[in-house]
């Protein structure tokens, strides 16, 4: 009888209200984060053993609704209608209860197996809420267990509901709309039942019927695929009469009726103690939030976070270069040099080696502070507030506020900042920010700006660069803003209260995201460093510096050998100031750059295609094609920029 | 002769209050007006003589003709408040289009599809009260609280308004705005929101004086 049993377990639930706070507390170290196929929404997947179960767990993406406007939305009822998973277990935050039953009214709908885990009671209770947790349970028909997710409290009373709702396979029920709405589903259930009997064998019928009602593209999608044209047809007219009565269209009428049972429930199981009294996160948002003196504390936040990672990283960067320029190359060098011969010696130690040691030279030293800081920012809840008060700017390049996260991401590595895109509503918007990411001078370029420009005709000439380059994002978002088609979409965005951030939390987004940057990046960074080490072997990179030269010397005016460091740089940014350094035999560019040199060669660095990591994400992020696309145009931008440089500043020198 | 805007004023009353199921005699619309009922008597007199309103037992009430007015003039007055003149150059290009003949095709422009056109021309027509009484939620002072009348624009912004929880009746209080026409924040159902000033600028809404604000969390 005690043999191992498997459960699989959902959560589902709004963006920050605890939900990814109980999935670690319920799996701890036990999960795997990747995507879902086919989709870039990420998927959380944990494992725990509960009273002889073994319970799988998925995080679902955080929605608002269930509606089909974005891909998160699709993929968490689409998991949750298709795959059937034992148990959905939605987390509400008990200090937004209103807001957050629509979302379970709408799980309801699907009629789940459901236990609600009614969490941050203990934040509701310092606003002087405290929800009746037997009512709540008793209105929507489902078990209800308070939850503290931060600090653990409730966790074993919540599995043991959820192994309860489990073995007895209760699937939540139906829940009753107004009197016309719910005539129409009626109605339109039954044609669903006889005309559908495929598609109703995956979707509960009611609900197709519901969906219907609100014109839901990919359901109408769906049923056309299933030559059900004439069920749409009907599905339309009951809709138009429905709009004829409320006089609003048939998704806001909808939403207005889930809205209205979320209030009743709301209503009658909240308890509002105390009155609201001005909170902690309020008194942050009066300064933070502020149309003044929220641009000073924003400067200040991101110029801290900046200097910390470089700091931080410059530490560690000179310890982890040497271990691998000193220790770990010659060594394998040494080692395979024994039993194989040079040319693949040179190709494992100089490609492979190397290559790994110049992706972990980057991934430590800068992409950790800067993930940990990030984590931080991202748990405090500041960053809405940062594309609050950037959304202004973001909209003159055709994005708004919430771009700016990604845009920040950026300057520090361009990896994070594509998979950072994904918050953007529409494809086009998530491409238009990619590309304008793409263009943000990550810490590597900054290396250069500073390590050549700054060093050598002062920290002014840097800053003008600097600015230079973020004019140039500025006029290419515009650019690519009215060129790609489609709408704008304006901003909409919940700004969520402040919290402490834990540190429990901050490290294990750390460890995930450096995870991932791992996979993407590591094979492209050794794959290249091992091509272009099979270049140099076999000689053949003074024929591509030949023939790059024309280019190389005649239009950006720079020496031969700048072209062959341009071609590796390609690898990771900051690596063509050491090749360059190598290949002229000396760290002391003033003898072999000119003053305008330099500056050609930082601008053309700057600009031209993002390192492969990057390249590598964006293709996971935007397909082949796009990122194909953006490569390229990326390189040519450089070409013309630096050439254009090259003879306006020589002209004028 | 009575001023077009008085005529139009009192058929948004006379409408309002038949809609309501309330009588519309010359006292009731007279003290909605804040006009003497010598005065409304007259202008009752000069919209029944051009057919915009039709006697019944309970006073009067619009005519098909009368029910096209209000509505032309409702739409236009959203065209010309909320759709343009946000900025100057908005005014401009309001006053070049001149006077608009296709109204179908024109909020086709301005961003809106088809569904949303009938569901606008439904709101126009069953409004209660005056379209003047309704601002926009941009132009809000920080603090004041409201109540959604509609939102103008393509169904894909009006339903994901609806889905955060700004559905037609919702109570909704500026908390604040962000300069230089940023976005502005509102809170709505216990919940804060960020609204960029182009969305906030399409959101119609009544003010609610305090006394008739509701104790909502």
């Amino acid at each position: 009888m005690q043999a191992k049993r498997k459960l699989t377990v959902c959560l589902a639930g709004n963006a920050n209200v605890g939900k990814s706070a109980i999935f670690n507390q319920l799996t701890g170290l036990n999960q795997t984060i990747g995507n879902w196929p086919g989709k870039t929404v990420e998927r959380a997947e944990g494992t725990l053993h509960f009273k002889g179960y073994t319970i799988r767990v998925i995080d679902l993406p955080g929605t608002y609704s269930m509606s089909a406007y974005s891909m998160e939305e699709v993929v968490s009822r689409d998991y949750i209608a298709v795959e059937r998973p034992d148990v959905v277990v939605n987390v509400v935050d008990a200090s937004a209860l209103e807001r957050n039953l629509y979302l379970t009214i709408q799980l309801l709908e699907l009629n789940p197996p459901l236990v609600i885990a009614l969490n941050q009671v203990d934040f509701a209770a310092k606003k002087g809420i405290t929800v009746d947790t037997n009512k709540l349970s008793e209105m929507l028909g489902v078990p209800v267990v308070a939850t503290v997710a931060t600090t653990g409290i409730g966790m074993q009373e919540l599995l043991s509901k959820v192994v309860e709702v489990a073995e007895k396979a209760t699937r939540s029920t139906d829940i009753k709309y107004g009197q016309e709405i719910e005539a129409s589903i009626e109605k339109l259930e039954v044609v669903v039942k006889t005309g559908l009997s495929r598609l109703s064998s995956r979707y509960p019928p009611r609900w197709i019927a519901t969906k219907l009602l609100e014109r839901d593209e990919d359901v109408c999608k769906k049923i056309e695929l299933d030559k059900g044209d004439a069920i749409i047809f009907q599905a339309t007219e009951i809709a138009d009469q429905i709009e004829q009565i409320h006089g609003e269209p048939s998704s806001v009428v909808m939403a207005s009726e889930r809205y209205s049972l979320a209030s009743r429930i709301a209503r009658t199981s909240v308890r509002i103690i105390s009155p609201p009294r001005v909170d902690m996160s309020q008194i942050l948002d009066a300064v933070t939030a502020h149309k003044i003196f929220g641009y000073p504390v924003l400067a200040g936040v991101v110029a801290s976070v900046f200097s910390i990672v470089f700091v931080a990283g410059n530490a560690m960067i000179g310890v982890l270069e040497g271990l691998f320029d000193l220790v770990l190359v010659p060594a394998t060098r040494t080692l395979l040099s024994r039993a194989l011969p040079p040319v693949v010696v040179q190709l494992i130690s100089g490609g492979v080696v190397w290559g790994i040691g110049a992706a972990v030279t980057i991934v430590l030293p800068y992409i950790i502070p800067f993930y940990i800081l990030l984590g931080i920012l991202e748990d405090s809840g500041y960053l809405p507030r940062a594309a609050f008060l950037m959304d202004n700017v973001m909209h003159r390049i055709g994005l708004h506020g919430k771009a700016f996260i990604p845009l920040l991401l950026g300057f520090g590595c361009n990896v994070p900042a594509c998979v950072g895109c994904r918050i953007m509503e529409t494809d086009r918007e998530r491409f238009l920010a990619g590309f304008v990411v793409t263009l943000i001078p990550c810490a590597a370029r900054t290396v250069i700006i500073l390590g050549l420009v700054g060093r050598y005709l002062g920290m002014a000439a840097a800053l003008a660069l600097y600015l230079f380059d973020l004019a140039l994002v500025f006029l290419l978002g515009r650019v690519a803003f009215k060129i790609l088609p489609g709408e704008p979409v304006g901003l909409i965005m919940e700004m969520p209260p402040y919290r402490m951030p834990a540190v429990k939390s901050v490290l294990k987004k750390t460890w995930a995201r450096t995870k991932d940057f791992v996979y993407v990046a590591f094979p492209f960074i050794v794959g290249g460093s091992v091509v272009l080490q099979f270049l140099s072997v076999t000689g053949l990179i003074s024929t591509v510096a030949d023939f790059m030269s024309p280019l190389t010397t005649s239009w950006l005016g720079l020496p031969p050998i700048a072209g062959i460091p341009l071609v590796f740089g390609v690898l990771r940014k900051e690596l063509t100031l050491v090749l360059l350094a190598d290949l002229a035999g000396t760290f002391d560019f003033s003898s072999i750059l000119t003053p305008v040199q330099m500056i050609v060669f930082a601008i053309v660095t700057m600009i031209y295609i993002p390192c492969v990591a990057t390249i590598a994400a964006l293709a996971r992020e935007f397909g082949a094609r796009r990122a194909a696309a953006v490569a390229v145009l990326d390189s040519i931008l450089a070409v013309v920029v630096g050439g254009l440089a090259y003879h306006i500043l020589s002209f004028a020198a | 002769m009575p001023e077009e805007t008085d005529i139009l004023e009192l058929l948004e009353v006379a409408g309002t209050l038949s809609r309501e199921g309330r009588s519309a005699q010359v006292i009731e619309i007279a003290s909605c007006m804040h006009r003497t009922p010598d005065l409304t008597r007259q202008l009752i007199d000069a919209v029944l003589q051009r057919g915009l309103v039709l006697k019944t037992q309970n006073g009067v009430r619009l005519s098909e003709e009368g029910e096209a007015l209000v509505r032309k003039h409702r739409e236009e007055y959203v065209h010309r408040t909320y759709v343009h003149g946000r900025s100057l150059a908005d005014r401009i290009r309001g006053v070049l289009e001149g006077r608009v003949t296709d109204w179908h095709g024109h909020w086709h422009r301005h961003g809106f599809d088809d569904e949303s056109i009938q569901g606008f021309h439904r709101i126009m027509q069953n409004l209660q009260g005056r379209i003047e009484d309704t601002v926009s939620l941009a132009d809000l002072p920080q603090g004041e609280k409201c109540t959604v009348v509609l939102a103008a624009g393509g169904h894909g912004m009006v339903r994901r308004l609806a889905e955060m929880g700004l559905t037609p009746g919702t109570e909704v209080r500026v908390v604040r705005s962000a300069p230089m026409h940023g976005p502005i924040e509102v809170s709505v159902r216990g919940v804060s929101l960020a609204l960029g000033r182009g969305i906030a600028s399409r959101v119609l809404v009544k003010r609610l004086r305090n006394s008739e604000s509701s104790t909502s969390t």
